[in-house]
């Protein structure tokens, strides 16, 4: 019988789904290995039975929690797909703020009618069997992970930064032209494709196994940069990278 | 009182739920669409430096990235006070237009179109696109994704990403267009244009030719007689990318038009205590409720909407539809919402000329792709056209930013407008939400 996969939606732009969906002609053959029984974005039809899920979107209500745990109760491999999910990516920037503040600037006087909960990554409450990085994710790494779930081969990550992407694409360094990259700590796989158009890394892949910290450190003292510049960018992707598991 | 609820919403991006209330004799009470989620990106953003706008601003929505980057981008240019170069500029509307056919096409034949497509009673399993193909056949379905396939490669060459672009920077662009993408930019521009004339055929074929689609198009149920909004250039014509923002009344009189710098004098939002969504109306009439006409500050921007506020297109084969389709539906305003669908096709067609004609532009390919800002940063706001999508009613989301900066060059406050909303009465709501998602029994 075929895989059957499910791809629920949470806090997120919806950016990972489309990027699923814009595989066009690439999906048709996929489409035929697996059974896609829920994707909101794409179809009307639901269906409660499920061996993969894959969980878009941060968890940022109480109601999210809940949903997300029973998601967890049915799937046999759940995949956290794209930074939302995996780092909270740029909800978490509310977590610098209290929950009370964010609802005043947002709905003023009427705050007090609504609630809302500091924006988490999937595993601060679930187990995540597979962590898909990426604001939204390389769609070859999305194939490649279906692929190996189909025929049983374990999913391996990249393991090298960003700059050695980087580098096989001749780019000139961001460093050299004033812009401040995260490509030395950030997780590869992307083909540093921001840095191929023409800008620099923003750490949208979360942190490297081993980050080189001794090699970051000496290009912020080059640049005249500090830790703090670092950490100011890289917050904007990895806000609750701490609660993560 | 029963009450249905369909939770969530398919086929749209955001999060929403709808909750429909009937009388005993099945009528319709009440209708609640309800956006059950905070973001905080009105928040959030304070203290991030200005330069991330165009990466965080996208991620409001994952479907029309492009529009967020853009206005986001603008904003910077204002904030800046650094006009782009002129081969800047094109570059950016060429991307501008390639992302028009992308969305215009995937909200016709895969998210809104395929109730309309399939008709209104046909079962849900059908409408997606697979359904659609089934109907339509294979080969037109095989446009269909090459159309949206090449134009997403033409983001991702331009814009460095496909999904969440890069390339937008104060001043300009980050990346030249070279002569030999300019000749595939400009090959996929001519198959575009194809395209949308056989899109506009095919939805003669199968909606204007069926009586019962165009009863249902003209019925009273889906007409709502509101303001409306679009971007239009300097001789009234619609406009994506630049321009002035252009209101006309129920009537089709023009009732302002403001650049983008006087956007408070004219919007404001209203909150209700059921949705985490604000409503944006017209701040010099004023909010009456859920309610259309002239004294309702109800207002919409849609493809319909745009077409509504603007004289004409910019391009002589979207010009011809656009004239056609008011002399069909008995001349301007058209207040039928499901005429977006058509408005949708034309403004496609007007994307596709437009993007041709960008292509064939040779300064396209110049080297002058950037103004280094010099001057002191202030305070910037960026106003882009988005294509919106969202059931077939109404809804922007256009970019709509004020950052007020401080000299550190952090957003200390951002104002930032998301105008996406459902329309009107809540009881022409009902009906054209009942019509198109039935709930599962
Ligand atoms: S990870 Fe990025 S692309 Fe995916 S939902 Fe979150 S914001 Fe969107
Ligand atoms: S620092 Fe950034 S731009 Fe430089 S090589 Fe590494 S990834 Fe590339
Ligand atoms: S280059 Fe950096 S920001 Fe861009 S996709 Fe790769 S990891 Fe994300």
């Amino acid at each position: 019988m075929k895989p059957r996969v499910a791809f629920f939606d949470f806090t997120g732009c919806e950016g990972c789904q489309l990027e699923v969906l814009n595989f066009n002609l690439e999906i048709v053959d996929l489409i035929g290995a697996i059974d896609i029984v829920e994707f909101r974005e794409a179809s009307s039809d639901h269906s409660d039975d499920y061996d993969i899920a894959f969980i878009e979107g941060s968890q940022t209500t109480d109601r999210d929690v809940e949903r997300v745990q029973k998601i967890r109760e049915k799937a046999k491999i759940l995949v956290a797909l794209g930074a939302c999910s995996c780092t909270g990516g740029v909800n978490a920037l509310k977590n610098r703020f209290s929950m009370e503040e964010n609802l005043k600037v947002v709905y003023g006087d009427s705050a007090k009618l609504y609630s809302t909960i500091p924006t988490r990554p999937t595993s601060a409450y679930v187990k995540v069997d597979v962590h898909l990085h990426g604001c939204p994710p390389n769609r070859n790494e999305v194939i490649s992970l279906v692929k190996c779930l189909l025929s049983g081969k374990k999913f391996e990550q990249c393991h090298n930064p960003v700059c050695v992407e980087c580098k096989l694409a001749e780019n000139i360094c961001a460093f050299e032209r004033g812009e401040f990259c995260l490509g030395p700590i950030t997780r590869g796989g992307c083909n540093a494709v921001c840095v191929t158009g023409g800008r620099k890394c923003w750490g949208c892949r979360a942190l490297v196994d081993e980050p080189n910290v001794n090699s970051e450190k000496e290009i912020l003292k080059k640049y005249g940069l500090t830790m703090d510049d670092m950490m100011l960018q890289f917050k904007l992707f990895n806000g609750a990278l701490e609660v993560s598991k | 009182m029963r009450k249905l609820t369909i939770d969530p919403i398919t086929r749209l991006e955001g999060h929403g739920k709808i909750t429909i209330f009937l009388n005993d004799d099945g009528s319709v009470a009440n209708v609640y669409l309800q956006i059950p989620e905070l973001r905080g990106f009105e928040k959030f953003c304070e203290g991030r430096p200005v330069a991330d706008m165009p990466q965080i601003t996208p991620r409001i929505c994952g479907v029309c990235p492009e529009a967020h980057h853009m206005a986001a981008t603008k904003a910077l240019d204002d904030m800046f006070h650094t006009e782009p170069t002129s081969t800047a500029k094109k570059i950016r509307e060429l991307l501008y237009s390639a992302f028009y056919v992308t969305d215009h096409t995937t909200h016709f034949y895969i998210l809104g179109g395929p109730d309309f497509i399939m008709g209104p009673d046909a079962p849900v399993k059908d409408r997606n696109i697979l359904g659609v193909i089934a109907k339509v056949g294979m080969d037109l379905a095989g446009q269909v994704l090459n159309t949206r396939k090449e134009n997403h490669w033409i983001i991702q060459a331009v814009g460095g990403r496909q999904i969440h672009p890069v390339f937008g920077l104060p001043g300009g662009v980050s990346k030249r267009i070279s002569e030999e993408d300019r000749q595939k930019i400009e090959e996929i521009a001519k198959r575009d244009v194809a395209f949308a004339q056989l899109s506009l055929k095919v939805f003669g074929d199968i909606v204007l030719k069926n009586k019962a689609y165009v009863d249902m198009i003209v019925s009273d149920a889906f007409t709502h007689q509101t303001y409306y909004m679009g971007l239009v250039d300097d001789k009234n014509k619609v406009n994506f990318y630049d321009g002035k923002v252009r209101v006309v009344d129920p009537a089709g009189k023009e009732f302002v038009k403001y650049s983008p710098h006087e956007y408070l004098d004219h919007i404001a939002e209203h909150v209700e205590p059921w949705s985490y969504t604000k409503f944006p109306f017209l701040k010099k009439v004023g909010w009456k409720g859920f309610v259309d006409g002239k004294d309702s500050g109800v207002y919409r921007a849609t493809p319909l909407s745009r077409l509504n506020a603007a004289d004409g297109m910019a391009t002589p084969l979207a010009q011809a539809e656009y004239d056609k389709m008011y002399s069909t539906l008995g001349g301007k305003p058209v207040h039928h919402t499901l005429a977006t669908h058509w408005a949708r096709l034309i403004e496609l067609l007007y994307a596709a000329e437009r993007l041709l004609e960008l292509a064939q532009d040779k300064e396209i390919t110049g080297p002058n792709i950037r103004n280094i800002p010099t001057g002191k940063p202030t305070e910037g706001v960026g106003i882009v056209e988005a294509p919106s999508r969202n059931f077939n009613v109404r809804s922007r989301i256009s970019g709509n930013w004020g950052f007020l900066s401080t000299s550190s060059g952090r957003a200390s406050s951002t104002l930032l407008i998301t105008w996406s909303r459902p329309l009107s009465a809540p009881a022409g709501q009902a009906r054209v939400f009942e019509c198109f998602k039935r709930p599962k029994h």
